[in-house]
């Protein structure tokens, strides 16, 4: 049986249940649904959770575990030969079986892996199989148990709510693990690449060619993997894109929230948010093919040497990408500024902008630093634009207008393409993401925190 | 007079038929005649002439709602912040309507300043918030004369004693009391002509208010004081005339010591006698 | 002003009001400066809205436009059905690329040396023969008879008749030679050539050939992924706003996870693509590529919008509706689900439509778990390998021929048109459900 086949017959057993549980308590009730403790339907609930929970486990858990263990004993029922080979080699093995299996190569197959496709295949069916029984058994077995368990007195409507509540909190700190799920996978592979490549010499080297060398003999054959530029580079393209978002935001919000007329704000406050919603990868396409260029020409024109990945061009397209989201947070900033405030100004005769610029914006500066500082975050994070427009190699210069790369782009570019799993280059690939990821964590922390405290104060 | 060329004489000496009292005033400094308020569809002030003199303070008292805040708000055009407000009829300030479209309402606030409800210091030092007025209009040429200017406001705010070790602690750092008098200080450090008082005690302990309504007592000296309260027995104690608003009406106008002894309006007394408000 | 200081009956030189006007004009002027700075900065982010709109449309819209030649084919029996049996599978193997070639071939007889004929046989798509092929399958009558067909031509070709392959230059510089531009003005001046509505362009997979090429297939697999994504994130994120508003006592661990859930919001969308390779992929070991694995990472990254957007929807349930349920005797797990929840599903639905919008846009943690490969089939199921539309945007942005810049440009058109739609109903259910209490 299919295992989409298995959970649909999971859920019309369920719903059997409920049926049993349900016609159940009003049996027991002998017609005077007042003497239940609790409403029939919740019966229905409480045999169906009974009937449905148990077996998903089952479900889930079987799935979980079964690929590594048929696998496993693929590989022990290999010939001797095949199977004693160096682990590496027994991975690229399996995905031959595999590949065999599900019928996807064509041509010559070696008669041993095709055996042991063949005894893949078996092992799975039998699985299936063996899972469909236990799944439905159990599934029996818990209604059963539940139709068993249900008379007057029995609290259905708790059991039933407690459930619910387990599944609300175990829902609520999924949050909680995707937390962990990331420290812990990028935690691993960073360690085993710091084996290899020390910690110091990643974050302190100036050195970044990650492109292992083919001979043996030839110059820098391990690779460097000094990530100073790539850091270098991140920060030179975050900040230009700042420089341009930070104004045009800050500015566009003071705007749209102090002066314009309300006609004119709920027209462009929405267009305005409109570049929040394009999508990155549309950014990246009109950072290389239009402001690129652009930005090369002008250059040339004014006799500057342009690279036409330049840093200006990645940084100026991310600042634009940031304007909305600088903006909307500084606007919620500026009006959470109370009345009370611009009437002490405005009363003392402060112009408006008098009053925007020493009164406004003083009292509103704690929540615009958490939002720059989450906007930083953003930029450093972002990737499709400085993949699609910034460049590959690695210069550790401050020169806008020359090619840079960022870490964002080098775990791209590490990572895309058909790359064994092991080898320093796509570990390093999880080691810029540990560091990207700290970095971004403790922005995200300070800010979120700042903007708290700022929202505490006039609340 | 010059004021009176900037009303016509008809306007000027109307009847307010449901006025009581010499809504005149010997000395005057602002003349209010025919003003109306609307906040969009609502009438918010209903035709209201009223003059206040130098030198005095005004009280102006009334149950919640009735429209008084609204009119000393009208005095210095604050009423321009609130969306959807609109002022008619003639405010004249000086020989100056203050509602003539040329009229900038900076140098106005700067003559007329005022002190709101709730004390609202600038999220800066407490020097700050004093030096704050005189330093955007450009009254100071020097830092010398800057804390002299800080000085004398604190001083005449009666503050100086409690602050003047904490001139740079924020200005939020003080008491509700202290705050609002800062606030005061902050309004006198401009060296306006008329102080617009809006309910300033309301957020108050009694030791405040009585600090407060003593600085009012001082400052009349050198001021045009318009006072809101919802206290009777502080306009009674700070002030010489007083307006009694009702719905949006100026129902009676005169000396104090007349109105709260012997009101001459039936709501004026309901009012006073605490039948309502 | 002079007016003012008589009134004022001559008092002291320094009058405050004197000093206030002096610096007022200067003052004016900032105040206006100020406000031309805040008009500049709106009109200049308009700018670039126009600009980047402009430039995509201005690039994308000849791509909805499929120029296509006509030939004088003759259905050749000798090559197509060389046994008269109009066997389908020998059908299938026969040699189309001949036919077109000598319908070419007999257009152009003087064309004579191999160089400039394979050239000329360069003007028609590498995908013609195919299409003939199915031509023939289709009405197998046509062999033996010779029949204008219009052939979908090379994408150089294209872009020539677009006219967005400059004709001037060095020719050794040049994508198209001076023989084919000859050759294809001959064809445009018999009314031999066309421009149709391109619906390869919507029905089609990925293809080297530009003018092969279509967004069928990365719609099809963004379409598996979202689906993936809204059947995980919509539950769980409900459940997860609803026990953190309704039911969470206010402790350690609670705080602990809002900060979680905060910060999930502004880690960088990368990061979860590392999550997804090596968690789902390495260690579970689901499938490469797969919509599913898509679908999961997605998820995770999602799922904090919709526990925000949820939260504040059921905070803007008033207390008093609770309080309404928990006094005729509801518990609180029934107050919740029968009269709370009800009132802020339309809020919910607002934020979970915006995840999905952004969830669709997302392209960085699919290149992770390798949904950046060259797939020609459209996928079936969430199984199959199969890339999605920004992905699809980013490989053909990286591609060299001219013709994939006008197909990325309508790509990211069609993209933007999902977006526009979702971002829409997320507003109109929000007004239209919007209760003010």
């Amino acid at each position: 049986m299919q295992k989409s086949t298995l959970l649909f017959l999971l859920v019309l057993l369920s719903a059997a249940a409920y049926h049993i549980g349900r016609r159940r308590s009003l049996q027991v009730a002998g017609g005077t649904v007042r003497s239940l403790h609790s409403l029939p339907s919740y019966y229905g609930y409480y045999a169906a959770l009974w009937c449905g929970i148990p077996a998903l486990l089952v479900l889930f858990l079987w799935t979980a575990f079964e690929n590594s263990i048929v696998i496993q004993l693929v590989v022990s029922a290999l010939p001797e030969e095949l199977s004693s080979a160096p682990p590496d080699r027994i991975g690229l093995l399996v995905n031959d079986i595999r590949n065999v299996a599900s019928g996807a190569v064509a041509g010559e197959i070696e008669p041993a892996v095709e055996a042991a496709a063949n005894h893949y295949l078996r092992l799975k069916d039998t699985s299936n199989r063996l899972l469909s029984v236990l799944a439905t058994f159990v599934a029996i077995t818990g209604a059963a148990y539940a139709r068993q368990r249900i008379s007057k007195e029995h609290r259905a409507r708790n059991h039933v709510e407690k459930s619910i509540t387990v599944f609300l909190i175990v829902c609520s700190t999924l949050a909680v693990f995707t937390t962990i799920g990331i420290v812990l996978s990028v935690l691993f592979e960073s360690i085993r690449f710091f084996k290899e490549v020390p910690i110091t010499e990643f974050l302190f080297g100036l050195d970044w060619s990650p492109q292992m060398a083919i001979r043996e003999d030839q110059v820098g054959s391990s690779g460097a993997f000094g990530a100073v530029p790539l850091f270098v580079g991140t920060l030179l393209i975050s900040l230009i894109a700042m420089l341009v978002a930070v104004p045009i935001g800050l500015l566009s919000a003071i705007y749209l929230s102090e002066y314009a007329s309300s006609r004119f704000r709920a027209t462009a406050k929405p267009l305005l948010e409109i570049l929040a919603g394009i999508p990155t990868v549309v950014y990246g396409f009109f950072a290389a093919l239009v402001v690129a260029p652009f930005v090369r020409d002008l250059g040339a024109r004014i006799g500057l040497d342009v690279s036409s990945e330049s840093a200006l061009a990645a940084g100026l397209v991310m600042g634009i990408m940031i304007i909305p989201f600088v903006s909307s947070l500084s606007d919620d900033f500026i009006n959470a500024v109370p009345q009370s405030l611009r009437d002490g100004a405005y009363a003392l005769g402060a112009t408006q902008s008098e009053t925007i610029r020493q009164v406004i914006i003083p009292a509103a500066l704690p929540g615009i630093v958490g939002g720059v500082l989450l906007a930083v975050s953003r930029a450093i994070g972002e990737t499709m634009i400085v993949v699609m427009a910034a460049g590959l190699t690695a210069n550790l210069t401050a020169n806008p207008l020359a090619a840079v790369t960022t870490v964002t782009t080098q775990i791209v570019t590490l990572l895309v393409g058909d790359q064994e799993f092991d080898s320093p280059k796509t570990l390093a690939a999880f080691a810029l993401g540990l560091v990207l990821f700290l970095a971004t964590l403790a922005l995200n922390i300070i800010a979120l925190h700042i903007v708290r405290k700022y929202r505490e104060q006039y609340e | 007079m010059k004021v009176r060329e900037r009303i016509s004489e008809a306007s000027f000496n109307r009847e307010y038929s449901h006025t009581v009292g010499e809504i005149t005033s010997p000395n005057s400094r602002i003349v209010c005649r025919n003003v109306n308020v609307y906040y969009g569809e609502k009438h918010a002030i209903q035709d209201v002439g009223l003059d206040i003199g130098r030198n005095e303070v005004i009280a102006l008292i009334g149950p919640s709602g009735c429209g008084k805040s609204t009119f000393i708000r009208c005095l210095n055009r604050m009423n321009d912040t609130i969306p959807g407000c609109r002022v008619t009829g003639q405010i004249v300030l000086d020989g100056q309507d203050i509602y003539d479209g040329s009229l900038d309402v900076v140098p106005l606030r700067a003559q007329v300043g005022m002190v709101f409800q709730k004390p609202n210091p600038f999220p800066k030092s407490i020097f700050e918030n004093v030096a704050y007025g005189p330093r955007i209009h450009g009254l100071v040429s020097s830092k010398a004369e800057l804390e002299e200017v800080v000085e004398t406001s604190l001083r005449r705010a009666g503050l100086w004693d409690e602050v003047k070790d904490y001139l740079h602690q924020p200005g939020t750092s003080l008491s509700g009391g202290q705050q609002q008098r800062l606030c005061i200080a902050r309004a006198i450090a401009v060296n306006p002509e008329v102080i617009l008082m809006d309910e300033p005690c309301s957020a108050l302990d009694p030791i405040a208010t009585a600090k407060i309504e003593q600085l009012i007592d001082e400052l009349r000296s050198h001021y045009t004081i318009a006072i809101v309260t919802h206290s009777m027995q502080q306009a009674a104690r700070v002030s010489q005339r007083t307006a009694y608003f009702h719905l949006g009406r100026l129902i009676e106008v005169g000396e104090t010591a007349q109105i709260f002894t012997n009101p001459r309006h039936q709501l004026t007394e309901d009012y006073i006698t605490g039948r309502f408000g | 002003m002079n007016e003012i200081c008589e009134i004022s009956g001559g008092s002291s030189s320094d009058r405050t009001i004197d000093v206030v006007h002096a610096s007022l004009v200067k003052r004016r002027q900032a105040e206006k400066r100020f406000r031309l700075y805040g008009l500049l900065s709106i009109v200049a982010g308009l700018c670039f809205l126009v600009l980047l709109f402009g430039s995509i449309i201005a690039r994308g819209y000849t791509a909805f436009q499929q120029t296509s030649i006509a030939l004088d084919v003759y259905f050749d029996p000798q090559l197509i059905d060389p046994d008269g049996r109009r066997d389908p599978s020998a059908l299938m193997e026969a040699d189309y690329d001949r036919l077109l070639k000598n319908a070419l071939s007999s257009m152009f007889l003087d064309v004579k040396e191999r160089q400039a004929k394979r050239a000329l046989y360069s003007l028609l798509s590498a995908g013609a023969s195919y299409d003939l092929r199915d031509l023939v399958l289709a009405n197998p009558e046509l062999i033996g008879k010779t029949q204008k067909v219009w052939i979908s031509a090379d994408d150089d070709t294209d872009m020539l008749v677009k006219g967005q392959l400059g004709r001037t230059g060095a020719e050794g510089e040049r994508r198209i030679k001076d023989n084919q531009i000859a050759w294809i003005d001959k064809l445009e001046a018999d009314g031999r050539i066309k421009k149709s509505f391109n619906t390869a362009f919507f029905t089609s997979g990925d293809s080297r050939e530009p003018e092969l090429a279509g967004i069928w297939g990365a719609v099809m697999g963004s379409l598996f992924t979202l689906l993936v994504t809204l059947s995980l994130s919509l539950p769980i994120g409900m459940a997860a706003a609803i026990y953190l508003e309704e039911f969470a006592p206010r402790n350690r661990w609670t705080d602990l996870i809002e900060v979680n859930i905060n910060n999930l919001a502004a880690v960088p969308s990368i990061v979860f693509g590392l999550l997804g390779l090596a968690v789902f992929i390495n260690f579970f070991g689901l499938p490469r590529s797969s919509p599913l694995v898509g679908g999961l990472v997605l998820t995770l990254m999602t799922l904090p919008v919709i526990i925000i957007a949820g939260r504040s929807a059921l905070k803007a349930v008033p207390p008093s509706v609770r309080e309404a349920a928990l006094g005729v005797g509801a518990s609180p797990m029934q107050m919740v689900f029968h009269h709370v929840l009800p009132l802020a599903v339309p809020g919910m639905m607002t934020g979970a439509i915006i995840g999905m919008a952004r969830a669709l846009g997302e392209s960085a943690p699919l290149l992770m778990i390798g949904m950046v490969a060259f797939i020609v089939d459209v996928p079936q199921s969430i199984m199959e390998p199969s890339t999605v539309l920004p992905v699809q945007i980013y490989l053909w942005a990286d591609s060299p021929e001219r013709a994939f810049v006008e197909r990325t440009s309508a790509a990211i058109m069609v993209l933007l048109v999902f977006l526009i739609f979702m971002n829409g109903l997320a507003v109109y259910i929000r007004k239209r459900f919007e209760r003010r209490w």
